[in-house]
């Protein structure tokens, strides 16, 4: 595979393929280390001293292999991976509803006539224009409890944030109509579904695909950000994003606190912004004779 | 008590520690004090939480506050001692702190010669009642809700904006004397005149809502600049003398007053001490675990810290009109479960909140007596919770605040969840905006059967602590209902009668500690902690010893030269 020739995505494919392997091993991961991500050890805690763990390192052991969560003793990695169960599940599960959202509209107003065109547009528009963090702490803030968190997370992110994936789709579905195959099929008495399916869909994988990679990590980012500010996933579910919130009054009591989710978060992202970018590369053709150099 | 006000806001939050505990660092710092000679420099006030009000009749707040009591002058005012001498009150405009009649249910006060507004002006016992009656105008509310209950024809009262006839129940036969006459006897008179209430206001003088953007002083300082939420300014009311005034000090020549600033990087500032920081105070960031990781170390902030007690107490309240919670095994089963070490290090450790097995905190004043039915130990007994559930376990929701900065938010509530896992209790956790989470729990309509809550002392007393959350009479359906459990029992209710009308506050202790201990039976509420506090100062500010009434360091007594 030609992409493979890429150093930058060989990298960012291998973090990014450990990441989901934890997220997805995260019980068998914990049960191999002995622990659990809610059970409480005051006895790893100096009280006194504001409950920073007893020991170096935030309290690194052989039971506890990241060492315990100050103020409540919650063992640290068993956290982190069940923790990047709820990033990684939310930032994907958000891309994949944006991008079936988006290409769907964004299919519509290319194919449909000059007035849904219009009517679509503007409402891309509209959902572009929206401060997407303001409206999710307001949606997220009245909402009843009893709804289960990372699915709601899911869907407000993606809601409010479809309309670049509308966008490129619309442009890209303008372009592929006006090709000669496209006109034939229309010619022979297509239907619009059937060229949607048939003839755009295929034509749009590459850009899609290109602009997804580079969502992921976006929304990754706005599912820490929405923790961090307290509306995101509840306790005692963990999460990177409410770890880092937690973390910013114990950075110099404890600086691995901040540094394990942190360093994570920075690790995620950025392989997945290799990738995004590896996969720009080799689908995009105008960059496609510098991929082959 | 509330915690609505900000200025009271340094107050609620913790309590705790004993001359003991002081060590020889303030010795060192407060040695070369001395109030004659203090005089001088610009202290420095870094706060979280912004002035929304300024207006006497708007502020809750206890025993006077620490920032209003710079400049308002109360008919008494704490006595502003350390530790156990300092939870009661002493004459402040007042010659003595009242005398009572008709079994403590009239109460006569007489005002100083030598008592001026910042103009000049005498202050007479009329501007004191005008102050009161302006504190039941519905255009400024706030205040705390005992003068409404205790005054005779006062529950009707619409202020004398609407009422220009004031209030009958206070007169004032002439310029110096001042009586209140009560519907109940109330021993605790003197503790209450130390709201913001009793401060005087010039009728001249009074702008209505307006009135908060430059209050007429009375105290040792008077405002030259107030931007709400933002920023005070003090300076010196050159009307007041110190021959009127021997409980404060007034230090500094300047207080400057800054809000609206995050706790961690009050701390971090107060601590480094750069350049104006040095002079610098706070009265409502409690240390965070930056520098409790420092304390106690020998370092040069071991020196700079003030440890005091506020009353209060941080508890579990039950709905007993509720399933399952109308059990009495249920209750008991939850109180032998809890694991009061993890919600103690929830709340930052050991240094800031003790545990609590009653619901008075450890204050004699309160009239604590120790008792602990179900014992729990440190960590909690959840075999003895799963004997008394049986084999089906439970399963139950506890509402919380949705942020931790008043200690009923998800960091304690994640802490009750595991305690009770541990004993085969499955708990949902629902978050509550703590901007109304009050609002939700005080309607017995919308109130959750089991919420965490808290609560401290409006004063250094039994009364103000057991009456609200325990006298089957103050159930309030409308909202503001504090009594969570719904409790009502007549024999509570006359006991509390009882020690209402007793005027001698060590006889009336005695008989409020044996009432909690006696409602402790019930298991009503579980106690999980009191409170601690710990305070820093700046490397030049001597004198910061906390006052046993509120447990931080007076303003009106700290000195930056």
């Amino acid at each position: 595979m030609r992409v493979l020739h890429d150093r930058g995505f060989t990298v960012g494919a291998a973090i990014a393929l450990v990441m989901v392997t934890v997220a997805v091993a995260a019980p068998l991961l914990t049960a191999w280390e002995g622990q659990d991500p809610t059970t409480f050890h005051n006895d790893l805690l100096d009280s006194a001293r504001g409950g920073v763990p007893i020991g170096p390192l935030g309290g690194i052991s052989g039971d506890h292999w990241l060492g315990v969560e100050p103020g409540t003793g919650r063992d640290l990695f068993a956290r982190v991976v069940f923790g990047a169960r709820v990033s990684l599940g939310v930032a994907v599960s958000a891309t994949v509803l944006q991008v079936l959202i988006g290409v769907g509209v964004g299919v519509a107003a290319g194919l449909g006539g000059r007035h849904l065109d219009a009517g679509l547009s503007r409402l891309v528009d509209l959902v572009l224009a929206f401060p997407i963090l303001v409206l999710a702490i307001a949606l997220l803030a009245i909402v009843p409890p009893s709804w289960p968190r990372p699915v709601l997370l899911a869907v407000v992110i993606a809601m409010l944030g479809w309309g670049g994936t509308a966008r490129i789709t619309r442009g890209e579905t303008l372009t592929l109509r006006a090709r000669d195959y496209v006109a034939a099929a229309r010619v022979s008495g297509a239907g619009p579904l059937r060229v949607a399916r048939r003839e755009i869909l295929p034509g749009l994988a590459s850009p899609v695909l290109t602009y997804a990679a580079f969502v992921l990590p976006t929304n990754m980012i706005t599912e820490a950000g929405l923790s961090f500010l307290g509306v995101g996933v509840r306790p005692p579910t963990p999460s990177w994003g409410q770890m880092l919130s937690t973390a910013t009054t114990w950075f110099r009591a404890d600086p691995l606190y901040v540094a394990v989710p942190g360093g994570l978060l920075f690790a995620t992202l950025l392989a997945f912004v290799l990738v995004a970018n590896g996969v720009r590369r080799v689908l995009d053709p105008r960059q496609r004779t510098e991929v082959l150099r | 008590m509330r915690r609505t006000v900000p200025l009271t806001l340094a107050a609620t939050l913790l309590a705790g520690a004993l001359a003991a505990c002081q060590g020889g660092g303030e010795e060192s710092s407060t040695a070369a004090f001395d109030p004659a000679t203090c005089q001088g420099g610009t202290l420095s006030v870094l706060n979280q939480g912004g002035i929304t009000h300024l207006d006497p009749a708007r502020l809750y707040t206890s025993g006077g506050g620490n920032i209003p009591s710079l400049l308002f002058r109360t008919l008494t005012t704490r006595n502003r001692l350390p530790g156990e001498a300092g939870t009661k009150p002493a004459p402040d405009l007042a010659t003595d702190l009242g005398t009572p009649s008709d079994g403590a249910k009239t109460w006569t006060y007489h005002l100083r010669d030598d008592i001026f507004f910042e103009d000049g002006t005498p202050i007479t016992a009329a501007d004191v009642k005008y102050g009161i009656e302006r504190s039941f105008a519905p255009e400024l509310p706030g205040g705390a809700p005992y003068l409404r209950d205790w005054l005779v024809g006062a529950a009707g009262y619409q202020g004398p904006y609407k009422q220009p006839d004031g209030l009958a129940a206070i007169e004032t036969p002439d310029p110096k004397t001042i009586i209140f006459k009560l519907r109940k006897p109330e021993g605790d008179f003197p503790f209450l005149a130390t709201a913001t209430q009793f401060a005087p206001v010039p009728q001249a003088k009074d702008k209505g809502v307006d009135y908060e953007n430059h209050p007429v002083s009375s105290g040792p300082y008077m405002v030259a600049a107030y931007e709400k939420k933002k920023s005070l300014s003090l300076v010196r009311n050159p009307h007041w003398t110190k021959a009127s005034d021997t409980l404060r000090y007034a230090c500094p020549d300047k207080i400057e007053v800054t809000s609206g600033l995050d706790a961690a990087v009050i701390n971090q500032r107060i601590s480094t001490g750069a350049g104006p920081d040095a002079y610098a105070v706070t009265t409502d960031a409690v240390v965070g675990p930056e520098q409790l990781a420092q304390l106690g170390s020998g370092s040069e902030l071991d020196k700079r810290v003030a440890r005091g007690e506020f009353p209060s107490t941080i508890y579990l309240a039950f709905n007993t009109k509720k399933k399952p919670f109308d059990d009495l095994k249920v209750r008991q089963a939850l109180s032998y479960a809890i694991n009061r070490t993890s919600v103690v290090n929830a709340l930052g450790g050991s240094a800031v909140a003790g545990p609590s097995t009653t619901f008075l905190p450890p204050q004699a004043a309160l009239g604590y007596q120790p008792y602990d039915y179900f014992p729990a130990g440190e960590t909690g007994n959840p075999a003895k919770a799963k004997e008394l559930l049986g084999a089906a376990g439970l399963s139950i929701e506890l509402a919380h605040e949705n942020d931790d900065a008043n200690g009923l938010g998800p960091k304690v509530a994640a802490a009750v969840q595991d305690a009770f896992k541990q004993a085969g209790i499955t708990v949902t956790l629902t978050a509550i905006d703590s901007a109304t989470y009050r609002d939700v729990t005080g309607k017995p309509a919308t109130q959750p059967a089991l919420s965490l809550q808290s609560w401290g002392a409006d004063w250094p007393s039994g009364g103000p602590f057991l009456i609200p959350i325990f006298d089957g009479r103050q159930i309030i359906t409308a909202g503001g209902n504090f009594n969570l459990a719904q409790y009502n029992d007549p024999a509570v209710n006359a006991e509390i009668d009882a020690i209402n009308a007793l005027t001698d506050p060590a006889a009336a202790a005695k008989r409020w500690g044996r009432l909690d201990a006696k409602i402790g039976e019930l298991a009503l509420v579980v106690p999980l902690t009191h409170e601690k506090d710990v305070y820093l100062y700046g490397k030049s500010v001597k004198n910061a010893v906390p006052d046993g009434w509120r447990g931080t360091y007076d303003l009106a007594r700290v000195s930056v030269k």
